[in-house]
């Protein structure tokens, strides 16, 4: 706090004076010239860090100035000799200066390429990260289902929570298909296959060929949620006109059940989207 | 489409595909009959899939026959011993 001080003293100093008496290098400067400070004294007294300066502009000459108290007028003579001490030594200042402006520049330019170089790493990182963690919906392969249920069976582990997964079909935009699911839930135990289906119309009069994704949620659910066979990711074509039923064949792990992050969840969404690829 | 997913979700991740595989597709409504057991089983059972399953076993079976799903045992996909009903019967 002090240090602002001074530095806000300088710098008035600076503004107030014109460049010929900064060269002079003289201790005293012009009592005409030098504005006093004048500190108003807060109600615990000087030097506490409640105090206020205030600064009036007079052109009192400085041997007058009786009402400075004492924290004040020991900083007075100071300032002359900081701005003197400034000005000799500014041919080293200036090498130095022009040495650290260099670094900082190498400093700035290393920090340019660290950030578009992580930018870049980023991709295969987060990809990596989340399919090590299943975050945001993920779905993670760790064992194939076959493995898994083979495992479950021997285990003879009996799954009671009643999940229902519910279904949701959705079209991208300029696709006339009609795409509905073909029930609306399905009541399942974690570690029984189910089958569900989907339909799919296409009402237009040219043949349009579509590809689909999916989605679980809630996202941490994902991570128990496996496909063993579906209808997505392949291009399929329906002639105008054509309606067919899409199955999907999904199992629901059993370590859904011993997972304390999903002890509130009772209902998983299976969500499709159908996008268009081409349309003859 | 994947609506919400606060760490920027699974927009830059390429969704993982199925286990065994795509479906193929049922142009020529053969395993139809099957199905519509399959659902309408589901309807009168309040969705439960546990009532169901022999049905959805023998839709699965029906597309094997027809060349639509790849032949495997079905006991591997979770339609093995059946619970207890069909032991006892068979004393």
């Amino acid at each position: 706090m002090a240090w602002s001080r001074i530095s806000s003293r300088t710098s008035l100093l600076n503004r107030l004076k014109n460049p010929e008496v900064l060269l002079r290098e003289s201790r005293f400067l012009p009592d005409s010239l030098y504005p006093s400070y004048k500190f108003f004294k807060a109600s615990s007294g000087c030097g506490s860090n409640n105090l206020m300066p205030r600064c009036e502009f007079t052109t009192r000459p400085l041997t007058k100035s009786y009402d400075f108290c004492s924290y004040g007028s020991r900083r007075l003579p100071r300032i002359p000799a900081f701005s003197s001490q400034r000005h000799y030594a500014s041919h080293a200042s200036v090498a130095s200066t022009e040495k650290k402006s260099k670094k900082t520049l190498l400093y700035l330019t290393a920090l340019v390429f660290a950030m578009v170089g992580s930018s870049y790493a980023a991709v295969p990182l987060y990809r990596r990260f989340c399919q090590a963690t299943g975050y945001g919906g993920t779905v993670q392969r760790r064992e194939s289902v076959e493995e898994k249920i083979a495992r479950h069976e021997k285990d003879g582990t009996m799954a009671t929570r009643e999940i229902v997964v519910q279904f949701n079909a959705d079209v991208a935009d300029g696709m006339p298909w009609k795409f509905v699911p073909t029930q609306r839930e399905v009541r399942v135990k974690p570690g029984e296959s189910a089958l569900a289906f989907y339909t799919a119309e296409n009402r237009s009069l040219k043949p349009i060929t579509g590809v689909s994704t999916y989605n679980v949620t809630p996202m941490k659910a994902a991570v128990y949620f496996n496909k063993i066979q579906c209808f997505c990711f392949e291009e399929q074509r329906l002639l105008p006109g054509e309606q067919i039923d899409m199955p999907v064949f999904f199992y629901l792990d059993p370590e859904f059940e011993t997972d304390a992050r999903m002890d509130g969840i009772n209902n998983i969404i299976l969500s499709y989207t159908f996008f268009k690829v081409s349309e003859e | 489409m994947s609506a919400g997913g606060a760490f920027g979700g699974n927009r830059g991740l390429r969704p993982v595909p199925p286990e065994k595989g795509i479906f193929p597709l049922d142009h020529l409504h053969e395993c139809d009959s099957e199905k519509k057991e399959y659902l309408s089983c589901l309807k009168t059972s309040g969705h439960k899939s546990e009532k169901c399953r022999h049905l959805s076993k023998k839709y699965l079976q029906c597309r094997m026959e027809k060349n639509l799903m790849a032949k495997q045992d079905l006991s591997e996909l979770g339609f093995g011993k059946p619970s207890g009903m069909e032991a006892s019967l068979g004393d």
